[in-house]
């Protein structure tokens, strides 16, 4: 039998289940948000903006890059106190393991993993809404920032009909920085 | 980049993908933060950065993963169709420290007409592994 722990314990009741609500992008898949990230990545792929050439291929006319994904569907923010937020793009709160994990004292964050995957190509008008659903939480580990635990949620991204297009694993190691062991901290090269 | 695709006859397991360095900048992170709808202080306002820890701004997942993309495509061609990126996170992408990205084929095989190839991504700075991981793809057959 595993020792006790009162913060697993209290995050346990999150696992499996959905990560606030679901929301809806502020836009449709459009080409002026395509032709920004395009010239921001200098990413000269013609299938995102050349619809001469893009009807040529297998796509049969514009697509959004796929690792636009995540993009279609962030919050818009709030910028006037965001710093103060720690970076929270809004004031919107819902019960949560992480914000949990914070109040337990481990408080900061390190994003591990990440995994896209893309069932289809998004065309301009293609209208996304997201879900997030906690996959699992790790017991306490140590780490090489001290004591923490392993939040995994899976992303599901749908068209306004439903449709499935797309999904995104995402793993974060919650930790308390008052438990890292200085001694073992690597020198960066 | 060219508007030919690969011929998936003549790619092999093994085979290596041209290597790419990006210049990170500033305004290369600053660009991929915006672009991408990232408005989290630490990846355009330096002193924000710097009181979280960080040694500068730092590049945003979103931006890492296009380049990911934008790497594998570059080579692959616009025939490409990524499946999935999987990549395991590590040293941060900050200005002044060049990315160097590098590929290599894993497996390749074949499904519903398309040829499904998997890849071996790594992107590493003079701060260690920035992203490592997986890329899938399909190109059409013939």
């Amino acid at each position: 039998m595993a020792e006790a722990d009162p913060v697993r314990a209290a995050v346990e009741k999150y696992v499996g289940k959905a990560m606030g609500p679901q929301s809806a992008a502020p836009d449709p898949v459009n080409v002026p948000m395509i032709r920004h990230w395009v010239d921001a990545l200098d990413d000269r792929n013609p299938v995102y903006l050349d619809e001469a050439i893009a009807a040529t291929t297998r796509f049969g006319g514009v697509v959004a890059p796929p690792a636009m994904l995540q993009t279609w569907c962030m919050p818009r923010p709030k910028i006037e106190g965001i710093a103060e937020r720690g970076g929270a793009p809004n004031d919107m709160r819902f019960d949560n393991p992480i914000s949990v994990l914070d109040e337990a004292g481990y408080v900061g964050t390190l994003a591990t993993n990440s995994e896209l995957e893309f069932v289809r190509y998004l065309r301009p008008g293609d209208h996304l809404t997201l879900s997030n659903e906690v996959e699992s939480i790790s017991n306490r580990k140590t780490t090489g920032l001290g004591q923490g635990y392993f939040v995994t949620w899976v992303t599901t991204y749908r068209t306004t009909a439903g449709e499935v297009v797309g999904r995104q694993l995402f793993r974060i190691l919650k930790f308390d920085p008052s438990t890292i062991d200085l001694s073992k901290l690597k020198a960066p090269r | 980049m060219t508007t030919r695709s690969q011929n998936p006859s003549q790619i092999t397991v093994g085979d290596e993908l041209p290597p790419f360095e990006l210049n990170v900048t500033s305004t290369v992170i600053v660009a991929g933060a915006i672009a991408s709808r990232d408005f989290m202080p630490a990846h355009h306002d330096p002193v924000f950065a710097k009181a979280q820890g960080a040694p500068d701004v730092f590049m945003n997942i979103l931006t890492t993963n296009g380049y990911v993309a934008r790497y594998v495509t570059d080579w692959a061609g616009p025939e490409a169709m990524l499946t999935s990126i999987k990549i395991r996170l590590g040293a941060p992408a900050v200005p002044g420290k060049p990315l160097r990205f590098s590929g290599r084929v894993t497996a390749k095989s074949a499904a519903g007409g398309a040829c499904v190839l998997e890849l071996a991504v790594r992107a590493v700075n003079d701060l260690g592994d920035h992203a490592t991981g997986t890329v899938t793809l399909s190109l059409p057959l013939g």
